[in-house]
């Protein structure tokens, strides 16, 4: 073997930054060559050591109520409040305008999916919810295209091959009008977790799966920022999916992913 | 059946705004850390947070919503670090060529097939002290190398983000993080034959 992946291509490999050719081309040669596959475990690992390493330095408590006083004095006006977000997606919803909530709450049930008892895991459950969003809206404000643009879910699902420390199953047949327009590998509680994107119809949706942790409750939560978050489960999967479309058909796609757990 | 929304007491009408505070307080440990690894001191990371806070709050109008606000305030503090004394002492002793030597570029040159199943530098300085061993390597790295080494693996931007950060294309900031870690790989080697040779 002469042709070894180089220094570069692991590291980026390894950070998940190629793109899905170039890491196809690279998981290829990874499967063939034990010397750049061995690499890339010590590639791993130091990066590993690197993050644990990296967070050394304790903001001191004195030294941050210093910075926040600092902020306190200066008093709050236009120049220090960020703008409205803009209307289409950042917008509050009026609670009361969710008519169609009650429906798709009696469509969850039907589902199987359990609501959650949010007074113990609320603190928990918003602290998620507010990653996933995070993470969806910089999908869509993201100018570049997810590391996997493939609607094909057997070029998507392999890309997380190694990735990953589970493996999941995509749907043969998405709900109509829905389609697969790629993936990316994101971090969610510190957790590696898969961000499927999808487009319902002309909203987009974002499908996080995850390892299923003991403190995870499937059941349906609804954000301020008008992005519904749906959560289910499977024994071993945890399940998020988030958008702005129509709550009944986030649940139908969020119950597909599901069902795709079971019968691969 | 009810379905309990997060944060009632936020819901109304009004448009989301989200305030300097909201958005830049969570991130203080982090710009923190990555402070007192650039400035190497922790009296002179604080006041460059202090500053990167300041300059970031009158600046604030002009971020834009929706747009990554982490990126656009760690950019500020890279800043605020380039124009301090100590910033400015770093990056002039500094002259990095940003292409990989094609030398260094290939696997098997850094890492040899004898290596494969043995005892590696790395692996035997993580047995020994290996925060240890590691924070040294880390601290001999040059800033432009250790800022996106920190930026990639301890913030977990992305190499778009980095670049934003950073002010250099992405190309350049997947050199500077190989780079790094060949640096940081090399530095553990030597540390580790020392210790060999000292019979530790």
């Amino acid at each position: 073997m002469t042709d070894h992946l180089s220094t570069a291509t692991l590291s980026a490999f390894a950070d998940g930054e190629l793109s899905s050719e170039q890491a196809a081309a690279a998981q290829e040669h990874l499967d063939a060559c034990l010397t750049c596959a061995s690499n890339l475990i010590r590639e791993w690992r130091l990066k590993s050591a690197i993050i644990k390493t990296g967070r050394r330095f304790e903001l001191p408590a004195d030294a941050e109520q210093r910075i926040i006083d600092l902020i306190a004095k200066h008093p709050p006006s236009d120049a220090t409040q960020q703008k409205p977000a803009p209307a289409s997606s950042m917008t509050r919803r009026n609670w009361s305008g969710y008519a169609g909530w009650a429906t798709a709450a009696a469509l969850l049930i039907a589902l199987g999916f359990s609501l959650p008892s949010l007074r113990r895991h609320e603190v928990g459950a918003a602290a998620i919810a507010s990653e996933v969003c995070d993470l969806h809206i910089a999908a869509l404000a993201a100018n570049e295209p997810p590391q996997v643009v493939s609607s094909d879910r057997h070029t998507v699902k392999p890309w997380f091959q190694g990735k990953l420390p589970f493996s999941f199953n995509l749907p043969q047949d998405l709900p109509q009008d829905t389609q697969l327009d790629g993936a990316d590998l994101r971090y969610l509680d510190d957790r590696p977790v898969a961000q499927l994107l999808f487009s319902i119809g002309r909203h987009r949706a974002s499908v996080f799966i995850e390892q299923r942790n003991g403190s995870s409750q499937p059941g349906v939560t609804v954000t301020h920022s008008g992005f519904q978050v749906i959560e289910t489960a499977t024994a071993d999967l945890q399940i998020i999916a988030v958008s702005d479309a129509d709550p009944q058909r986030l649940i139908v796609l969020a119950n597909a992913l599901r069902a795709a757990q079971a019968h691969p | 059946m009810v379905l309990l929304p997060w944060r009632r007491k936020v819901r109304g009408t009004e448009p989301v705004v989200s305030s300097f505070a909201d958005l830049a307080l969570p991130l203080l440990p982090a710009l923190y850390n990555l402070a007192t690894w650039l400035t190497r001191n922790a009296d002179e990371a604080e006041d460059l947070v202090q500053e990167t806070m300041l300059k970031a709050l009158r600046g604030f109008a002009s971020f834009e919503p929706g747009t990554n606000f982490k990126a656009w305030i760690f950019r500020i503090l890279r800043n605020a670090f380039l124009t301090s004394r100590s910033g400015l002492q770093a990056m002039r002793t500094v002259a990095l060529n940003d292409e990989l030597e094609e030398d260094g570029a290939r696997g098997p040159r850094l890492y040899p097939e004898s290596i494969v199943n043995r005892r590696t530098p790395e692996t035997e300085v993580m047995r020994i002290r290996a925060a240890d061993a590691l924070y040294v390597a880390m601290e001999k790295l040059p800033p432009p190398l250790l800022e996106v080494l920190l930026l990639c693996d301890v913030e977990e931007m992305k190499y778009q983000e980095i670049a934003m950060v950073v002010g250099i294309p992405i190309g350049t900031v997947m050199s500077r993080i190989a780079r790094a870690r060949a640096s940081v790989r090399k530095e553990l080697e030597e540390q580790s034959k020392s210790r060999r040779g000292a019979g530790i």
